[in-house]
């Protein structure tokens, strides 16, 4: 009993310490079975659509797994997506570079005020930013009516950028972008003195207080880096399609989520990582390709969606964690 | 929200102060609510029993998600798929009670209360046992409540009978101006499960959960179970609300979005209610009045004359406003002492 007890522990720790492995291993197991639903999946056109799905959540989920590292959460990320692909769409026919940057804006401004509202008057993030996309989808409504009337096609350029790809095909402009952007923020994770003091205030805030460090700033720094991460997701997202609307983004919140989660990034800050999320949203985005093959219909798709997306991360957790447990995990502990 | 900067640093004082300073909170809250009522009745030409009637009815929906995600937060938890419960009670409701008499429509009620309730308490265990986050996990079964809705009811449509809609609203039909009916059915869930959190064994060890989880299970509560009790009376009043929904409306309505919205506003409701998102602290009491005042300014914003979405968008500053005077009295307090 001790025996296979010792040996199921030590299998479980050799398992917990290279957990990004394991999670390599499920999204390999999961491109497989939809291989196996779909034989013309494994080809160049049928995993570029999974990394054209996989691009702007990621980015999405860039910012949801920095934000959690400082403990915090944006309940907002889809909104603001959809805002400045709204405004860039809408924007467009100012020349594509500018209408980009108003898109920025949004994510920008927003951001800020997230950050502002965290930081300064530490609201619960939570609130914070399911305030803030209520006051978004407001505001947007309306200025679809008044000053943001009129057409939301995208320019050929955000088009290209967003659906587009060169070297034959081959390669999307977006996944370009994406990567681009991982290495960014994985540099400045692991490389710099604010990657530090964000797992720093995520840890222990108090500690990061007396070294001198105003938590207010990395506050505020975060919630414009994520509010930024998500405009440009949404630019993509934009171009992808073509045009907008105000439902544009609306599907990405638990995705935007559950890839940092199953990635292995703690809600409660301080642990985790964007390697971890980057083959979560790989693994969502194969998920959904998969469902799309299936052909089940929405009801169904969400189902199984929301169970598998329970069951990874249950999974997960039972693997790297002492799960349950009188003092165990609870939200806002 | 309030007291928690201060209090949690001097834990002798939280009794004396801490129950004083919340009710205060709770009187606030439905203080706001009479004085937008009186300056409501101001805005219109003519206020009477139909406006009340149209106002307790049409908020009904929201106070009983407010009511259960209240319950789920004081124990430490949150709750992102409450409003897909909403849905889905609401789908099933009009798929099964559609041109039935009036004692299958209340037999049905029952049952679907039990199921809501069973469903929840089931996402309480799941949330115990796996060690995910409550909001994680809840963004999930959100997913799955959601997508159960739409194979029950693949597109808006089904019905009730009239006397169930006479239970809920009054009127048999979409309107009336008998407001003690909806009235009643606010009143009597808000008593009971206040009376429940305040004064029974169970409520009272969902608070102490929710403030203290190590505190609560080292002085011999049962942490686990609260926590699904907890889900299971927030699954209860989330089905609750599908049905008051299909009583109002006389149908019901599949879609994703009306549950993602009802969760916001129950979530807003609750902290506008006074009820912290650290769990422990608020009452159920001041989440109801959160959930009316929210709903409220719908009619008051229209009344005068300012466009639907411009009312979003004050619901969510006014919100964030809150929050902010909140923030920055407990900080204030924090360094004082």
């Amino acid at each position: 009993m001790t025996a296979t007890l010792s040996r199921r522990a030590r299998l479980n720790e050799v398992l917990a310490d290279h957990a990004t492995a394991v999670l390599g291993v499920v999204l390999v197991v999961l491109v497989l079975l939809t291989a196996a639903v779909e034989p013309s999946y494994l080809s160049v056109t049928g995993l570029r659509n999974t990394l054209l799905i996989a691009a702007p959540l990621g980015i999405m989920a860039a910012g949801q797994t920095i934000l959690m590292l400082t403990g915090g959460i944006d309940l907002s990320v889809t909104m603001i997506a959809t805002g400045a692909a709204y405004v860039a769409g809408n924007q467009s026919p100012r020349g594509a570079v500018i209408a980009m940057l108003l898109g920025l804006l949004v994510g920008v401004v927003a951001g800020a005020v997230n950050g502002i509202g965290v930081g300064v008057f530490r609201v619960n993030p939570l609130i914070m930013t399911l305030a803030m996309s209520a006051i978004l989808l407001g505001l947007f409504t309306q200025w679809a009516q008044t000053i943001l009337q009129g057409s939301t096609a995208a320019a050929p350029l955000i088009k290209t950028l967003g659906g587009g790809s060169f070297a034959d095909n081959l390669i999307p402009y977006a996944v370009v972008i994406w990567a681009l952007l991982s290495a960014g923020l994985l540099l400045l994770l692991h490389r710099t003195g604010l990657g530090r003091m964000i797992y720093g205030v995520g840890d222990n805030e108090m500690a990061l207080r007396l070294a001198g460090v105003r938590p207010w700033q990395i506050y505020l720094t975060v919630y414009v880096l994520a509010g930024v991460g998500a405009a440009i997701a949404g630019i993509l997202l934009a171009g992808r399609t073509g045009a907008v609307d105000l439902q544009l983004a609306s599907a990405f919140l638990l995705p935007s989520v559950a890839a940092a989660v199953i990635g292995g990034t703690s809600i409660f800050g301080g642990v985790g990582g964007y390697s971890g999320t980057i083959i979560g949203a790989l693994i969502l985005s194969v998920l959904n390709s998969m469902l799309t093959f299936l052909d089940v219909g929405q009801g169904l798709q969400q189902i199984v969606y929301g169970s598998i997306v329970l069951t990874l991360a249950w999974a997960y957790a039972s693997l790297t964690g002492p799960a349950g447990g009188a003092g165990g995990a609870g939200w806002g502990r | 929200m309030n007291a928690t900067g201060a209090s949690s640093w001097h834990p002798a004082a939280n009794l004396t102060q801490r129950w004083p300073v919340q009710s205060a909170w709770t009187a606030l809250v439905w203080l706001l609510l009479l004085v937008l009522l009186g300056w409501y009745s101001t805005l219109i030409p003519s206020f009477g029993s139909f406006q009340l009637a149209s106002i307790t009815k049409n908020s009904m929906p929201l106070a009983y998600l407010a009511i259960g995600q209240a319950v789920i937060v004081i124990a430490g938890g949150i709750d992102l798929s409450l409003g897909a419960l909403l849905v889905l009670s609401n789908s099933l409701a009009a798929q099964l009670m559609f041109e039935q008499p009036f004692s299958a429509t209340l037999a049905l009620a029952v049952l679907i209360i039990g199921a809501g309730a069973v469903a929840n308490g089931a996402v309480g265990w799941i949330v115990i046992r796996s060690g995910v986050p409550d909001i994680v996990v809840t963004l999930a079964t959100g997913f799955i409540w959601s997508g159960l809705a739409l194979l029950i009811l693949p597109s808006p449509g089904g019905g009730t009978s009239e006397g169930f809609r006479l239970l809920f609203t009054g009127s048999r039909f979409s309107s009336g101006s008998n407001f003690w009916p909806s009235t009643l059915m606010l009143i009597v869930p808000m008593v009971l499960v206040a009376y429940g959190m305040r004064h029974r064994r169970q409520g009272l060890a969902l608070y102490a959960t929710g403030s203290d989880r190590n505190a609560a299970y080292l002085s011999g509560v049962d942490v686990r179970r609260a926590k699904i009790v907890a889900y299971a009376v927030g699954g209860a009043m989330a089905a609750l609300s599908g049905l008051a929904t299909v009583a109002i409306t006389g149908s019901g309505d599949p879609r994703f979005s009306i549950g993602a919205n009802a969760t916001l506003n129950s979530v807003a409701a609750v902290v506008l209610g006074g009820v912290a998102l650290t769990g422990g602290t608020g009452s159920v009491v001041g989440a109801v009045a959160g959930a009316i005042i929210l709903f409220f300014l719908n009619p008051i914003l229209s009344a005068m004359r300012i466009d639907p979405n411009t009312a979003q968008v004050v619901q969510g500053g006014l919100i964030v406003i809150v929050m902010m005077g909140a923030g920055f009295l407990a900080q204030r307090r924090s360094r004082s002492t």
